[in-house]
């Protein structure tokens, strides 16, 4: 199975968020924690909604938090 | 990374299906390969194996529940369900034909509900498998 083109930096934000736990994460987005794994090991791309949720709960823009093929690379060279 | 409860309730079944349907075809087997073509002959065995069946998954998912969280599905989920079945229905629609087929050729009816009976579990066990390759590699 190709992984996903999406990429994104959920890991980094739960980090700066005092080390959110994927639990945590995962009950606020509503998922359960292997998915928000999945999703972070690249292995899942989620729904717009789910995508607008994480986002959300960080606080940043939807494009902070998720990028596609060749705009992650662009992204996080500006990081 | 550790299984869902959903995964692993897959695999509950996949293994449950494989050891009681499994039985079933390798009993129903000997009885065909004895002689036996009356279908009605084989239907304590199915009434038996269908009573084993829903009392080893039922059973499976209550120590689960107590074992584990329970997890409501996600989107994930939805998704892995619903690929998985659409790559397994093939098998049903391919045994199926050949069901018809049986019927065209005057087949003994035993032999067409037997193969229409595997077809539905093989369609079953390839819809878990995809499901447990899905929850592997990601979809």
């Amino acid at each position: 199975m190709a992984p996903t083109q999406v990429r994104n930096r959920i890991r980094e934000l739960r980090f700066h968020q005092n080390e959110m736990t994927q639990q945590e994460l995962a009950d606020r987005i509503g998922v359960t924690r292997q998915t928000v794994n999945a999703i972070e090991a690249g292995k899942y791309s989620p729904s717009l909604e789910v995508a607008f949720r994480i986002a959300r709960i960080f606080g940043v823009p939807l494009e902070d938090a998720f990028q596609y093929g060749a705009d992650a690379d662009a992204v996080s060279g500006l990081l | 990374m550790s299984s869902s409860y959903a995964e692993k309730s897959v695999w509950v079944q996949f293994f449950g299906l494989i050891a009681i349907l499994g039985s079933y075809f390798l009993v129903a087997g000997m009885m065909i390969s004895g002689g036996v073509t009356s279908l009605i002959t084989f239907v304590p065995l199915f009434i038996v194996s269908t009573i084993a069946l829903v009392i080893i998954l039922a059973g499976g998912q209550i120590i689960m529940a107590i074992v584990g969280r329970s997890e409501a599905p996600d989107e994930r989920y939805r998704l892995i369900s619903w690929r998985a079945h659409s790559n397994s229905s093939w098998v049903l629609a391919a045994a199926t034909s050949g069901g018809i087929t049986g019927l065209v050729f005057s087949f003994e009816p035993v032999w067409i509900a037997h193969l229409l009976l595997l077809s539905m579990f093989l369609s079953e066990l390839a819809k878990l498998a995809f499901q447990i390759f899905y929850y592997r590699t990601g979809v």
